[in-house]
Protein backbone atom coordinates (compact mmCIF):
# COMPACT_ATOMS: atom_id res chain seq x y z
CA UNK A 1 0.00 0.00 0.00
CA UNK A 2 1.73 3.19 -1.05
CA UNK A 3 0.15 6.18 0.57
CA UNK A 4 1.22 9.43 -1.08
CA UNK A 5 2.27 11.77 1.71
CA UNK A 6 2.99 15.48 1.73
CA UNK A 7 4.80 16.97 4.73
CA UNK A 8 4.56 20.71 5.31
CA UNK A 9 6.75 22.31 7.97
CA UNK A 10 9.04 25.33 8.09
CA UNK A 11 11.58 23.49 10.28
CA UNK A 12 14.16 21.84 7.99
CA UNK A 13 15.38 19.40 10.73
CA UNK A 14 11.89 18.08 11.24
CA UNK A 15 11.34 17.68 7.52
CA UNK A 16 14.63 15.83 7.11
CA UNK A 17 13.84 13.37 9.91
CA UNK A 18 10.36 12.71 8.63
CA UNK A 19 11.44 12.22 5.02
CA UNK A 20 14.12 9.75 6.15
CA UNK A 21 11.71 7.70 8.23
CA UNK A 22 8.95 7.56 5.63
CA UNK A 23 11.41 6.69 2.88
CA UNK A 24 12.77 3.88 5.07
CA UNK A 25 9.23 2.49 5.18
CA UNK A 26 9.05 2.72 1.40
CA UNK A 27 6.30 5.33 1.57
CA UNK A 28 6.46 8.04 -1.11
CA UNK A 29 6.87 11.37 0.62
CA UNK A 30 7.17 14.92 -0.65
CA UNK A 31 8.22 17.88 1.48
CA UNK A 32 7.21 21.54 1.42
CA UNK A 33 8.59 24.22 3.70
CA UNK A 34 5.64 26.59 3.50
CA UNK A 35 1.90 26.72 2.96
CA UNK A 36 2.33 28.42 -0.39
CA UNK A 37 4.81 25.76 -1.56
CA UNK A 38 2.39 23.04 -0.48
CA UNK A 39 -0.48 24.60 -2.43
CA UNK A 40 1.71 25.04 -5.50
CA UNK A 41 2.62 21.33 -5.34
CA UNK A 42 -1.05 20.45 -5.00
CA UNK A 43 -1.80 22.15 -8.29
CA UNK A 44 0.09 19.48 -10.21
CA UNK A 45 0.21 16.48 -7.89
CA UNK A 46 -2.36 14.78 -5.71
CA UNK A 47 -1.67 13.40 -2.26
CA UNK A 48 -3.56 11.06 0.01
CA UNK A 49 -2.48 12.46 3.35
CA UNK A 50 -0.98 15.83 4.24
CA UNK A 51 0.94 16.23 7.52
CA UNK A 52 1.18 19.91 8.31
CA UNK A 53 2.42 22.16 11.06
CA UNK A 54 -0.06 24.72 12.34
CA UNK A 55 2.39 27.57 12.87
CA UNK A 56 4.28 28.59 9.82
CA UNK A 57 5.33 32.05 8.65
CA UNK A 58 3.35 33.40 5.74
CA UNK A 59 0.31 31.27 5.13
CA UNK A 60 -0.22 29.39 8.38
CA UNK A 61 -1.49 25.84 8.81
CA UNK A 62 -5.12 26.79 9.28
CA UNK A 63 -5.24 28.99 6.17
CA UNK A 64 -3.49 26.32 4.12
CA UNK A 65 -5.88 23.68 5.48
CA UNK A 66 -8.82 25.75 4.27
CA UNK A 67 -7.33 25.97 0.80
CA UNK A 68 -6.53 22.25 0.66
CA UNK A 69 -10.08 21.38 1.64
CA UNK A 70 -11.41 23.68 -1.04
CA UNK A 71 -9.23 22.31 -3.84
CA UNK A 72 -8.88 18.65 -2.86
CA UNK A 73 -11.60 17.95 -0.28
CA UNK A 74 -10.91 14.22 -0.12
CA UNK A 75 -7.27 14.70 0.86
CA UNK A 76 -6.94 14.05 4.57
CA UNK A 77 -4.92 16.48 6.66
CA UNK A 78 -3.18 15.75 9.97
CA UNK A 79 -2.23 18.92 11.84
CA UNK A 80 0.87 19.04 14.01
CA UNK A 81 1.56 21.62 16.65
CA UNK A 82 4.43 22.47 18.97
CA UNK A 83 2.13 24.49 21.23
CA UNK A 84 -1.09 22.92 22.37
CA UNK A 85 -3.81 25.38 21.62
CA UNK A 86 -7.24 24.02 22.13
CA UNK A 87 -8.93 26.74 20.15
CA UNK A 88 -6.77 26.30 17.07
CA UNK A 89 -7.23 22.55 17.47
CA UNK A 90 -10.97 23.00 17.37
CA UNK A 91 -10.74 25.35 14.44
CA UNK A 92 -8.64 22.86 12.52
CA UNK A 93 -10.96 19.99 13.33
CA UNK A 94 -14.06 21.95 12.45
CA UNK A 95 -12.44 22.93 9.16
CA UNK A 96 -12.02 19.27 8.32
CA UNK A 97 -8.64 18.19 9.68
CA UNK A 98 -8.50 14.47 10.35
CA UNK A 99 -6.49 14.78 13.54
CA UNK A 100 -4.53 17.22 15.63
CA UNK A 101 -1.25 16.03 17.19
CA UNK A 102 1.23 17.50 19.66
CA UNK A 103 4.91 17.60 18.79
CA UNK A 104 7.22 15.84 19.50
CA UNK A 105 5.32 13.13 17.74
CA UNK A 106 5.92 9.41 18.11
CA UNK A 107 6.59 8.15 14.59
CA UNK A 108 4.77 4.86 15.02
CA UNK A 109 1.71 6.69 16.29
CA UNK A 110 1.91 9.14 13.40
CA UNK A 111 2.17 6.23 10.97
CA UNK A 112 -0.92 4.68 12.48
CA UNK A 113 -2.80 7.96 12.11
CA UNK A 114 -1.64 8.28 8.50
CA UNK A 115 -2.99 4.80 7.77
CA UNK A 116 -6.33 5.61 9.40
CA UNK A 117 -6.54 8.90 7.50
CA UNK A 118 -5.84 7.03 4.27
CA UNK A 119 -8.54 4.50 5.13
CA UNK A 120 -11.01 7.34 5.55
CA UNK A 121 -10.03 8.78 2.19
CA UNK A 122 -10.67 5.45 0.53
CA UNK A 123 -14.02 5.05 2.25
CA UNK A 124 -15.02 8.53 1.11
CA UNK A 125 -13.87 7.86 -2.45
CA UNK A 126 -15.80 4.61 -2.56
CA UNK A 127 -18.87 6.50 -1.38
CA UNK A 128 -18.55 9.33 -3.88
CA UNK A 129 -18.06 7.02 -6.83
CA UNK A 130 -21.40 5.51 -5.99
CA UNK A 131 -23.19 8.86 -6.43
CA UNK B 1 -28.45 78.52 24.84
CA UNK B 2 -30.51 75.56 25.97
CA UNK B 3 -28.96 73.11 28.42
CA UNK B 4 -27.26 70.19 26.67
CA UNK B 5 -29.14 66.90 26.84
CA UNK B 6 -27.50 64.52 29.31
CA UNK B 7 -27.40 60.96 28.03
CA UNK B 8 -26.23 57.74 29.70
CA UNK B 9 -25.21 54.92 27.32
CA UNK B 10 -25.55 51.46 28.85
CA UNK B 11 -24.02 48.68 26.68
CA UNK B 12 -21.57 45.84 27.33
CA UNK B 13 -19.93 46.11 23.88
CA UNK B 14 -16.94 48.34 24.72
CA UNK B 15 -16.21 49.84 21.33
CA UNK B 16 -19.87 50.47 20.59
CA UNK B 17 -20.28 52.29 23.87
CA UNK B 18 -17.22 54.50 23.62
CA UNK B 19 -17.72 55.52 20.00
CA UNK B 20 -21.39 56.29 20.61
CA UNK B 21 -20.39 58.65 23.41
CA UNK B 22 -18.00 60.42 20.99
CA UNK B 23 -20.67 60.63 18.29
CA UNK B 24 -23.27 62.01 20.72
CA UNK B 25 -20.68 64.60 21.74
CA UNK B 26 -20.66 65.94 18.18
CA UNK B 27 -24.40 66.60 18.54
CA UNK B 28 -24.07 68.83 21.57
CA UNK B 29 -25.05 66.01 23.94
CA UNK B 30 -23.22 65.44 27.22
CA UNK B 31 -22.81 61.69 27.26
CA UNK B 32 -21.46 59.18 29.75
CA UNK B 33 -21.26 55.42 29.59
CA UNK B 34 -21.72 52.35 31.77
CA UNK B 35 -20.74 48.79 30.78
CA UNK B 36 -23.52 47.05 32.71
CA UNK B 37 -26.72 47.50 34.70
CA UNK B 38 -25.05 47.80 38.08
CA UNK B 39 -22.67 50.54 36.92
CA UNK B 40 -25.57 52.35 35.27
CA UNK B 41 -27.62 52.36 38.46
CA UNK B 42 -24.60 53.62 40.42
CA UNK B 43 -24.15 56.54 37.99
CA UNK B 44 -27.86 57.33 37.98
CA UNK B 45 -27.94 57.60 41.75
CA UNK B 46 -24.99 60.04 41.68
CA UNK B 47 -26.10 62.47 39.01
CA UNK B 48 -29.10 63.33 36.86
CA UNK B 49 -29.51 62.17 33.26
CA UNK B 50 -32.24 63.12 30.81
CA UNK B 51 -32.14 60.03 28.63
CA UNK B 52 -30.75 56.52 29.09
CA UNK B 53 -29.86 54.44 26.00
CA UNK B 54 -30.28 50.92 27.29
CA UNK B 55 -29.07 47.66 25.73
CA UNK B 56 -31.03 44.47 26.45
CA UNK B 57 -28.52 41.63 26.36
CA UNK B 58 -25.85 42.25 28.98
CA UNK B 59 -24.01 40.07 31.48
CA UNK B 60 -25.29 40.32 35.04
CA UNK B 61 -28.49 42.36 35.06
CA UNK B 62 -30.22 42.33 31.68
CA UNK B 63 -31.85 45.42 30.21
CA UNK B 64 -35.24 44.07 31.23
CA UNK B 65 -34.10 43.62 34.82
CA UNK B 66 -32.48 47.05 35.00
CA UNK B 67 -35.41 49.03 33.57
CA UNK B 68 -37.71 48.97 36.63
CA UNK B 69 -34.79 49.89 38.85
CA UNK B 70 -33.91 52.86 36.65
CA UNK B 71 -37.52 54.02 36.79
CA UNK B 72 -37.41 53.63 40.56
CA UNK B 73 -34.28 55.65 41.32
CA UNK B 74 -34.57 58.16 38.45
CA UNK B 75 -38.24 58.64 37.61
CA UNK B 76 -37.47 61.85 35.71
CA UNK B 77 -35.21 60.00 33.26
CA UNK B 78 -36.51 58.64 29.96
CA UNK B 79 -35.30 55.27 28.74
CA UNK B 80 -34.74 54.36 25.09
CA UNK B 81 -34.00 50.71 24.43
CA UNK B 82 -31.19 50.35 21.87
CA UNK B 83 -30.54 46.72 21.03
CA UNK B 84 -29.28 44.32 18.35
CA UNK B 85 -31.98 41.83 19.22
CA UNK B 86 -35.32 42.45 17.59
CA UNK B 87 -38.07 40.85 19.57
CA UNK B 88 -41.66 41.96 19.55
CA UNK B 89 -42.22 40.33 22.92
CA UNK B 90 -39.31 42.05 24.62
CA UNK B 91 -40.18 45.37 22.99
CA UNK B 92 -43.75 45.19 24.26
CA UNK B 93 -42.56 44.15 27.69
CA UNK B 94 -40.10 47.00 27.99
CA UNK B 95 -42.46 49.66 26.73
CA UNK B 96 -45.04 48.38 29.17
CA UNK B 97 -42.31 48.60 31.81
CA UNK B 98 -41.75 52.27 31.14
CA UNK B 99 -39.38 52.55 28.18
CA UNK B 100 -40.25 55.39 25.84
CA UNK B 101 -39.19 53.60 22.65
CA UNK B 102 -37.40 50.53 21.27
CA UNK B 103 -34.66 51.05 18.67
CA UNK B 104 -32.80 48.42 16.67
CA UNK B 105 -29.04 48.47 16.14
CA UNK B 106 -27.44 49.55 13.91
CA UNK B 107 -29.20 52.90 14.16
CA UNK B 108 -27.90 55.90 12.19
CA UNK B 109 -26.93 58.81 14.39
CA UNK B 110 -29.48 61.28 13.06
CA UNK B 111 -32.32 58.82 13.63
CA UNK B 112 -31.08 58.19 17.14
CA UNK B 113 -30.76 61.92 17.85
CA UNK B 114 -34.22 62.50 16.45
CA UNK B 115 -35.57 60.02 18.95
CA UNK B 116 -33.54 61.39 21.84
CA UNK B 117 -34.64 64.95 21.16
CA UNK B 118 -38.28 63.96 20.73
CA UNK B 119 -38.32 62.13 24.03
CA UNK B 120 -36.47 64.96 25.77
CA UNK B 121 -38.78 67.66 24.42
CA UNK B 122 -41.85 65.66 25.36
CA UNK B 123 -40.58 65.22 28.90
CA UNK B 124 -39.80 68.95 29.25
CA UNK B 125 -43.27 69.84 28.00
CA UNK B 126 -45.07 67.38 30.24
CA UNK B 127 -42.85 67.68 33.31
CA UNK B 128 -41.82 64.72 35.52
CA UNK B 129 -44.71 62.32 36.24
CA UNK C 1 -74.38 -3.52 10.87
CA UNK C 2 -75.46 -6.72 9.13
CA UNK C 3 -76.50 -4.59 6.14
CA UNK C 4 -72.97 -3.25 5.78
CA UNK C 5 -71.48 -6.72 5.63
CA UNK C 6 -74.13 -7.99 3.21
CA UNK C 7 -73.07 -5.30 0.73
CA UNK C 8 -69.49 -6.37 0.81
CA UNK C 9 -67.63 -8.76 -1.40
CA UNK C 10 -65.07 -10.31 0.95
CA UNK C 11 -62.77 -11.09 -1.96
CA UNK C 12 -61.78 -7.49 -2.65
CA UNK C 13 -61.06 -6.59 0.92
CA UNK C 14 -62.84 -3.24 0.72
CA UNK C 15 -64.77 -2.27 3.81
CA UNK C 16 -68.14 -0.63 3.84
CA UNK C 17 -68.03 2.79 2.21
CA UNK C 18 -67.71 5.43 4.90
CA UNK C 19 -66.76 8.96 3.87
CA UNK C 20 -63.42 10.25 5.20
CA UNK C 21 -65.27 13.05 6.93
CA UNK C 22 -67.50 10.65 8.79
CA UNK C 23 -64.52 8.52 9.64
CA UNK C 24 -62.77 11.45 11.24
CA UNK C 25 -65.79 12.59 13.18
CA UNK C 26 -66.54 9.25 14.76
CA UNK C 27 -63.99 6.45 14.97
CA UNK C 28 -65.34 3.32 13.36
CA UNK C 29 -66.43 0.76 15.95
CA UNK C 30 -64.12 -2.14 16.72
CA UNK C 31 -66.64 -4.33 18.50
CA UNK C 32 -67.91 -5.98 15.30
CA UNK C 33 -64.40 -7.28 14.70
CA UNK C 34 -63.51 -8.14 18.24
CA UNK C 35 -66.80 -9.39 19.65
CA UNK C 36 -69.56 -9.89 17.09
CA UNK C 37 -67.77 -11.93 14.45
CA UNK C 38 -65.84 -14.18 16.80
CA UNK C 39 -69.10 -14.66 18.74
CA UNK C 40 -71.01 -15.51 15.57
CA UNK C 41 -68.26 -17.86 14.53
CA UNK C 42 -68.47 -19.62 17.90
CA UNK C 43 -72.27 -19.89 17.61
CA UNK C 44 -71.96 -21.18 14.09
CA UNK C 45 -69.53 -23.90 15.17
CA UNK C 46 -71.92 -24.98 17.95
CA UNK C 47 -74.91 -24.89 15.64
CA UNK C 48 -73.08 -26.94 13.04
CA UNK C 49 -72.88 -29.76 15.57
CA UNK C 50 -76.69 -29.98 15.64
CA UNK C 51 -77.63 -28.97 12.11
CA UNK C 52 -77.83 -31.32 9.12
CA UNK C 53 -74.71 -31.37 6.93
CA UNK C 54 -75.76 -29.08 4.03
CA UNK C 55 -77.00 -26.41 6.43
CA UNK C 56 -73.86 -26.72 8.50
CA UNK C 57 -71.71 -26.23 5.40
CA UNK C 58 -73.72 -23.16 4.35
CA UNK C 59 -73.34 -21.77 7.86
CA UNK C 60 -69.61 -22.48 7.76
CA UNK C 61 -69.16 -20.63 4.49
CA UNK C 62 -71.20 -17.71 5.70
CA UNK C 63 -69.34 -17.37 8.97
CA UNK C 64 -66.03 -17.98 7.25
CA UNK C 65 -66.68 -15.11 4.83
CA UNK C 66 -67.58 -12.82 7.70
CA UNK C 67 -64.30 -13.61 9.47
CA UNK C 68 -62.19 -13.16 6.33
CA UNK C 69 -63.85 -9.85 5.65
CA UNK C 70 -63.29 -8.77 9.23
CA UNK C 71 -59.57 -9.59 9.08
CA UNK C 72 -59.11 -7.78 5.78
CA UNK C 73 -61.00 -4.72 7.01
CA UNK C 74 -58.94 -4.56 10.20
CA UNK C 75 -55.73 -4.85 8.17
CA UNK C 76 -56.68 -1.98 5.90
CA UNK C 77 -57.57 0.19 8.88
CA UNK C 78 -54.24 -0.53 10.56
CA UNK C 79 -52.41 0.29 7.30
CA UNK C 80 -54.30 3.58 6.94
CA UNK C 81 -53.53 4.63 10.48
CA UNK C 82 -49.83 3.72 10.04
CA UNK C 83 -49.65 5.85 6.91
CA UNK C 84 -51.29 8.77 8.66
CA UNK C 85 -48.95 8.43 11.60
CA UNK C 86 -45.82 8.45 9.46
CA UNK C 87 -47.12 11.43 7.50
CA UNK C 88 -47.69 13.25 10.79
CA UNK C 89 -44.19 12.31 11.95
CA UNK C 90 -42.72 13.68 8.74
CA UNK C 91 -44.68 16.89 9.17
CA UNK C 92 -43.48 17.20 12.72
CA UNK C 93 -39.85 16.72 11.73
CA UNK C 94 -40.28 19.23 8.93
CA UNK C 95 -41.82 21.83 11.19
CA UNK C 96 -39.13 21.20 13.79
CA UNK C 97 -36.53 21.68 11.08
CA UNK C 98 -38.18 24.89 9.94
CA UNK C 99 -38.37 26.10 13.50
CA UNK C 100 -34.70 25.33 13.97
CA UNK C 101 -33.84 27.15 10.74
CA UNK C 102 -35.98 30.09 11.80
CA UNK C 103 -34.24 30.18 15.14
CA UNK C 104 -30.88 29.87 13.44
CA UNK C 105 -31.60 32.74 11.04
CA UNK C 106 -32.84 35.04 13.75
CA UNK C 107 -29.85 34.02 15.82
CA UNK C 108 -27.47 34.96 13.00
CA UNK C 109 -29.26 38.24 12.43
CA UNK C 110 -28.89 39.17 16.09
CA UNK C 111 -25.28 38.05 16.23
CA UNK C 112 -24.34 40.04 13.14
CA UNK C 113 -26.22 43.15 14.24
CA UNK C 114 -23.64 43.85 16.92
CA UNK C 115 -20.56 43.98 14.69
CA UNK C 116 -22.65 45.85 12.11
CA UNK C 117 -23.58 48.44 14.71
CA UNK C 118 -19.93 48.99 15.66
CA UNK C 119 -18.94 49.29 12.00
CA UNK C 120 -21.74 51.77 11.32
CA UNK C 121 -20.66 53.93 14.23
CA UNK C 122 -16.98 53.88 13.33
CA UNK C 123 -17.91 54.91 9.81
CA UNK C 124 -20.01 57.78 11.13
CA UNK C 125 -17.17 58.89 13.36
CA UNK C 126 -14.74 58.77 10.44
CA UNK C 127 -17.16 60.83 8.35
CA UNK C 128 -17.31 63.39 11.15
CA UNK C 129 -13.49 63.55 11.41
CA UNK C 130 -13.07 63.93 7.67
CA UNK C 131 -15.55 66.83 7.73
CA UNK C 132 -13.23 68.89 9.91
CA UNK C 133 -11.50 71.77 8.09
CA UNK C 134 -8.05 71.32 9.73
CA UNK C 135 -7.22 67.66 10.32
CA UNK C 136 -4.61 67.15 13.03
CA UNK C 137 -2.21 64.23 13.51
CA UNK C 138 -4.51 63.09 16.30
CA UNK C 139 -7.40 63.01 13.85
CA UNK C 140 -5.33 60.90 11.45
CA UNK C 141 -4.49 58.47 14.24
CA UNK C 142 -8.19 58.30 15.18
CA UNK C 143 -9.14 57.62 11.57
CA UNK C 144 -6.65 54.77 11.44
CA UNK C 145 -7.97 53.41 14.69
CA UNK C 146 -11.58 53.49 13.51
CA UNK C 147 -10.59 51.80 10.29
CA UNK C 148 -8.81 48.97 12.05
CA UNK C 149 -11.82 48.52 14.31
CA UNK C 150 -13.99 48.15 11.22
CA UNK C 151 -11.62 45.51 9.88
CA UNK C 152 -11.76 43.69 13.20
CA UNK C 153 -15.55 43.63 13.14
CA UNK C 154 -15.59 42.35 9.56
CA UNK C 155 -13.47 39.46 10.79
CA UNK C 156 -15.93 38.84 13.57
CA UNK C 157 -18.76 38.62 11.04
CA UNK C 158 -16.72 36.20 8.98
CA UNK C 159 -16.30 33.93 11.99
CA UNK C 160 -20.03 34.00 12.61
CA UNK C 161 -20.93 33.09 9.06
CA UNK C 162 -18.18 30.52 8.70
CA UNK C 163 -19.19 28.82 11.91
CA UNK C 164 -22.71 28.80 10.61
CA UNK C 165 -21.66 27.24 7.33
CA UNK C 166 -19.77 24.60 9.27
CA UNK C 167 -22.82 24.01 11.34
CA UNK C 168 -25.09 23.40 8.40
CA UNK C 169 -22.61 21.57 6.23
CA UNK C 170 -24.05 18.19 5.36
CA UNK C 171 -21.57 15.68 6.71
CA UNK C 172 -22.30 12.02 6.34
CA UNK C 173 -20.41 10.16 9.05
CA UNK C 174 -17.64 7.91 7.74
CA UNK C 175 -17.36 5.02 10.22
CA UNK C 176 -13.95 3.70 11.19
CA UNK C 177 -12.80 1.50 14.04
CA UNK C 178 -10.76 3.00 16.83
CA UNK C 179 -10.24 2.50 20.55
CA UNK C 180 -12.41 4.98 22.42
CA UNK C 181 -9.84 5.79 25.09
CA UNK C 182 -7.29 6.48 22.36
CA UNK C 183 -9.60 9.05 20.76
CA UNK C 184 -10.20 10.64 24.18
CA UNK C 185 -6.55 10.62 25.27
CA UNK C 186 -5.34 12.28 22.04
CA UNK C 187 -7.63 15.22 22.68
CA UNK C 188 -6.90 15.34 26.42
CA UNK C 189 -3.18 15.65 25.64
CA UNK C 190 -3.94 18.73 23.55
CA UNK C 191 -5.72 20.40 26.44
CA UNK C 192 -3.54 19.20 29.28
CA UNK C 193 -0.57 21.53 28.85
CA UNK C 194 -2.68 24.65 28.65
CA UNK C 195 -4.88 23.43 31.47
CA UNK C 196 -1.88 22.75 33.69
CA UNK C 197 -0.68 26.32 33.35
CA UNK C 198 -3.97 27.51 34.76
CA UNK C 199 -3.93 25.01 37.62
CA UNK C 200 -6.47 22.63 36.14
CA UNK C 201 -5.70 18.92 36.40
CA UNK C 202 -7.18 16.27 34.17
CA UNK C 203 -7.97 12.83 35.57
CA UNK C 204 -8.68 9.80 33.36
CA UNK C 205 -11.03 6.97 34.17
CA UNK C 206 -11.01 4.81 31.05
CA UNK C 207 -12.57 1.37 30.78
CA UNK C 208 -9.80 -0.26 28.79
CA UNK C 209 -11.82 -3.45 28.46
CA UNK C 210 -14.10 -1.72 25.95
CA UNK C 211 -13.79 -3.14 22.43
CA UNK C 212 -12.94 -0.64 19.67
CA UNK C 213 -15.82 1.62 18.74
CA UNK C 214 -17.08 2.06 15.20
CA UNK C 215 -17.77 5.73 14.54
CA UNK C 216 -16.74 8.82 12.55
CA UNK C 217 -13.52 9.47 14.44
CA UNK C 218 -12.73 13.08 13.39
CA UNK C 219 -16.31 14.13 14.16
CA UNK C 220 -16.11 12.54 17.60
CA UNK C 221 -12.81 14.31 18.18
CA UNK C 222 -14.54 17.63 17.54
CA UNK C 223 -17.16 16.86 20.15
CA UNK C 224 -14.59 15.82 22.76
CA UNK C 225 -12.41 18.86 22.10
CA UNK C 226 -15.42 21.12 22.41
CA UNK C 227 -16.49 19.58 25.71
CA UNK C 228 -12.94 19.78 27.05
CA UNK C 229 -12.70 23.44 26.08
CA UNK C 230 -16.01 24.21 27.78
CA UNK C 231 -14.93 22.35 30.90
CA UNK C 232 -11.65 24.25 30.95
CA UNK C 233 -13.37 27.62 30.51
CA UNK C 234 -15.94 26.86 33.19
CA UNK C 235 -13.27 26.54 35.84
CA UNK C 236 -12.24 29.77 37.53
CA UNK C 237 -8.69 29.44 38.85
CA UNK C 238 -7.73 25.95 39.98
CA UNK C 239 -9.87 22.91 39.42
CA UNK C 240 -10.16 19.48 37.87
CA UNK C 241 -11.58 17.88 34.77
CA UNK C 242 -12.39 14.18 34.78
CA UNK C 243 -12.77 12.24 31.54
CA UNK C 244 -14.17 8.73 31.54
CA UNK C 245 -15.31 6.04 29.16
CA UNK C 246 -17.58 3.14 30.02
CA UNK C 247 -20.10 0.71 28.66
CA UNK C 248 -23.63 2.11 28.58
CA UNK C 249 -25.94 -0.80 28.12
CA UNK C 250 -26.18 -3.22 25.23
CA UNK C 251 -24.17 -2.12 22.22
CA UNK C 252 -23.58 1.38 23.54
CA UNK C 253 -20.71 3.26 25.13
CA UNK C 254 -20.55 6.50 27.06
CA UNK C 255 -18.05 9.32 27.41
CA UNK C 256 -18.25 11.69 30.35
CA UNK C 257 -16.47 15.03 30.61
CA UNK C 258 -16.93 16.46 34.09
CA UNK C 259 -15.55 19.68 35.56
CA UNK C 260 -15.40 21.46 38.90
CA UNK C 261 -16.38 24.72 37.28
CA UNK C 262 -19.04 27.33 37.89
CA UNK C 263 -21.86 25.07 36.79
CA UNK C 264 -24.94 25.96 34.76
CA UNK C 265 -27.97 27.67 36.35
CA UNK C 266 -31.07 25.44 36.15
CA UNK C 267 -32.98 27.96 34.02
CA UNK C 268 -30.24 27.76 31.34
CA UNK C 269 -30.04 23.95 31.26
CA UNK C 270 -32.86 23.42 28.73
CA UNK C 271 -31.35 26.06 26.41
CA UNK C 272 -27.76 24.92 26.60
CA UNK C 273 -27.78 23.07 23.27
CA UNK C 274 -29.60 25.85 21.41
CA UNK C 275 -27.73 27.56 18.59
CA UNK C 276 -26.36 30.96 19.61
CA UNK C 277 -27.08 30.47 23.29
CA UNK C 278 -24.04 31.70 25.13
CA UNK C 279 -23.14 33.25 28.43
CA UNK C 280 -19.90 34.71 27.13
CA UNK C 281 -19.35 38.43 26.53
CA UNK C 282 -19.89 39.77 23.00
CA UNK C 283 -17.25 38.90 20.45
CA UNK C 284 -16.05 35.92 22.46
CA UNK C 285 -17.43 32.71 21.11
CA UNK C 286 -20.57 32.49 19.09
CA UNK C 287 -22.53 30.02 21.18
CA UNK C 288 -22.48 27.44 18.44
CA UNK C 289 -20.16 24.98 20.22
CA UNK C 290 -22.63 22.90 22.18
CA UNK C 291 -25.30 22.99 19.48
CA UNK C 292 -22.64 21.80 17.02
CA UNK C 293 -21.79 18.97 19.43
CA UNK C 294 -25.45 18.09 19.67
CA UNK C 295 -25.79 18.03 15.89
CA UNK C 296 -22.71 15.84 15.47
CA UNK C 297 -23.68 13.43 18.23
CA UNK C 298 -27.11 13.16 16.63
CA UNK C 299 -25.55 12.31 13.28
CA UNK C 300 -23.37 9.68 14.96
CA UNK C 301 -26.53 8.04 16.26
CA UNK C 302 -25.90 9.03 19.86
CA UNK C 303 -27.21 11.33 22.55
CA UNK C 304 -25.73 14.09 24.69
CA UNK C 305 -26.97 15.09 28.10
CA UNK C 306 -25.79 17.38 30.87
CA UNK C 307 -25.99 17.44 34.63
CA UNK C 308 -24.94 20.50 36.52
CA UNK C 309 -24.95 22.17 39.89
CA UNK C 310 -24.09 25.87 40.05
CA UNK C 311 -21.01 26.32 42.19
CA UNK C 312 -20.10 22.64 42.00
CA UNK C 313 -19.58 21.86 38.31
CA UNK C 314 -21.04 20.15 35.28
CA UNK C 315 -20.86 16.75 33.64
CA UNK C 316 -21.59 16.17 29.96
CA UNK C 317 -22.37 12.60 28.92
CA UNK C 318 -22.24 11.42 25.32
CA UNK C 319 -23.63 7.97 24.60
CA UNK C 320 -22.86 6.35 21.27
CA UNK C 321 -23.60 3.14 19.45
CA UNK C 322 -20.56 0.91 19.75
Amino acid sequence: MSIRILIVDDEPDFIETMVKRFTFRKMPVTAATSGIEALTLLETESFDVVIMDVRMPGKDGIETLKEIKKRAPLTEVIMLTGHASVESGMRGMSLGAYDYVLKPVDFEELLDKVRKAYERKQLNEGRHSAD
Amino acid sequence: MPDPIRVLVVDDEDRFRTTLVKLLGTQGVVAEAAPDGAAALALLSEKPFDVVLLDVKMPGLSGQEVLPRIKAIAPGTEVLVLTGHASVDIAAEMIAGGAADYLLKPCPLDELMGCVRAVYDRRRAVGPK
Amino acid sequence: MKDDTARTDPGTGAGPAVSPAARRERPRPLWPHTVAFPGLAALAVLAAVFLPAPLAVILAFFTGSLCVWSAVDMASRVRASERERSSLDAQLIQSQKLAAIGELSSGIAHEINNPLAVMAQEAEWMTHLMGRPDPTPENLAELRDSLSEIVRQVDRCKTITHNLLNFSRKMEPVPQEERLERIMEDMVLLVEKEAGHKGVTIARDYDTALPPIRTDVPLLRQVILNLLLNAFQAIEGRGAITVSTRKAGEGRVAIVVADTGVGIPPENLPKIFNPFFTTKPPGQGTGLGLSLCHGIVDRLGGAITVESEPGKGSAFTVTLPA
